[in-house]
């Protein structure tokens, strides 16, 4: 089970908010710290991963939850 | 003209396929140019451009080969210049562009629908009522010398000239794209094509973006088709499609019944269709009221821009460049750069 240090709550938003906001979110945190992102618009849902990966974090993982939800954790590097 | 149910079935048949490929590809031509500056991200303008070359072939053949006249939209300069600007702002207000918005619809997003409504407001107040005083200031077409319709950039060579950039933007994918991926197939031994599995490749996970963009541009060849069989030689479009729903809403007319009326409906039932079977659709509304505001104001900027320019982001981009409207060359820049503005202003500062 991994801690976790904060939860951003993106459900409801369109592109690009959840976007822009986990990546000013990630900005903040410490390393090692571990993110969990709420969302349910598909495209970031799919974006979000990526991007964090090009910033380099690790995308601990992506789960699809029930219709139209996803959890994404991510470690901060 | 063909009778009222045959126009029903056309328009809403490529609809229904059109939605159905946005929903999977999520193809948005907002995203597509704003997260360019914003993620410096391009599969989505990939895709775009690919669309648009394969309409370029397309369309060329249905030029040359004498089975479609060109129709290309006009160049207003000022219309054209401030149109699209307005557009792109309004399209990042919206967190959608028009066909973006609209299939968004289909996903239960209620932030969409509210733009959408905002889209049909602008674009009816500016074609039909008090704005149209502003938009009607910027219009003054500039025709085409030789056939006297939209201003074309290589005259009556404009199908060739449009069928050698085609060929010449496939090519730059497949030498970049293409070869690449063959070599990887051929050095794991693996066939070409997969064909396994096709149920879920359809219907259950996303499309990458060379398989929207191929997609979407042969579909919009065979809409320019289908409309024309309904009496409307014009490929795809999105706004004059709402802008007629309003219209028919407020005079009860139903001379504003026509191929595209019923294709905006195809594309929210076609995403809806997409959206339930990927277990994606949802009612989803913007936790702070005021983005839905902002939404609004954004899709009515969209509807203003559309009208004054000629055209949405379909009509210019996946219709119009392809014809090789200066017009709508215009307006795609036009609205490229609006959008970056608005993406910079909104997103980007700290």
């Amino acid at each position: 089970m991994v801690d976790i240090t904060e939860t951003l709550d993106c459900k409801g938003d369109v592109c690009p908010y959840p976007d822009v906001k986990s990546k000013r979110k990630v900005k903040k945190m410490k390393s090692g710290e571990v993110l969990k992102i709420l969302i349910d618009y598909p495209l970031s849902a799919e974006r979000i991963p990526e991007t964090m990966k090009s910033l380099g974090h690790e995308v601990l993982s992506v789960e699809k939850e029930g219709t139209a939800s996803w959890i994404i954790l991510v470690k901060i590097k | 003209m063909a009778d009222i149910i045959t126009v029903l079935i056309l328009g809403i048949s490529i609809g229904m396929v059109f939605g159905f490929i946005l929903q999977r590809g999520r193809f948005c031509m907002n995203s597509a140019f704003r997260d360019i500056i914003l993620l410096k991200e391009y599969k989505l303008m990939k895709g775009v451009l690919l669309a648009i070359a394969v309409s370029m072939i397309g369309f060329s053949i249905f030029i040359l080969g004498g089975i479609l006249a060109a129709n290309p939209k006009p160049f207003t300069v000022l219309g054209s210049i401030i149109g699209g600007f307005i557009f792109g702002i309004g399209m990042v207000l919206a967190s959608g562009c028009a066909s973006g918005t609209t299939y968004r619809v289909g996903e239960g997003m209620i932030g969409s629908l509210v733009a959408l409504v905002g889209l049909g407001l602008g674009a009816y107040l500016t074609k039909f009522s008090i704005l149209s005083i502003v938009s009607g200031s910027l219009i003054t077409p500039m025709a085409d010398p030789v056939t006297g319709g939209g201003l074309r950039i290589a005259g009556d060579a404009t199908p060739i000239v449009m069928f050698i950039i085609g060929i010449i933007i496939i090519g730059i994918f497949s030498y970049t794209n293409l070869l690449p991926y063959l070599k990887e197939r051929k050095e794991k031994n693996e066939p070409i094509l997969d064909f396994t599995d096709m149920k879920t490749k359809i219907f259950n996970t996303s499309y990458p973006w060379w398989v929207s963009g191929i997609a979407i541009g042969i579909l919009n060849c065979v809409a320019w088709i289908s409309s024309a069989a309904a009496g409307r030689n014009y490929p795809m479009g999105i706004t004059a499609g709402w802008l007629g729903w309003l219209s028919f809403l407020l005079t009860w007319n139903i001379t504003a019944f026509n191929w595209l009326v019923f294709m905006v409906v195809g594309v929210i039932l076609g995403a809806f269709i997409a959206a339930i079977i990927s277990k994606e659709f949802k009612i989803r509304i913007p936790k702070e009221p005021k983005t839905l505001l902002i939404q609004l104001l954004g899709g009515f900027l969209m509807g203003f821009g559309a009208v004054t320019a000629a055209g949405c982001n379909i009509g210019n981009f996946l219709s119009g460049i392809p014809m090789g409207s200066v017009g709508s060359l215009v307006v795609g820049i036009f609205i490229i750069i609006g959008c970056w503005a608005m993406t910079y202003i909104m997103f980007m500062r700290d």
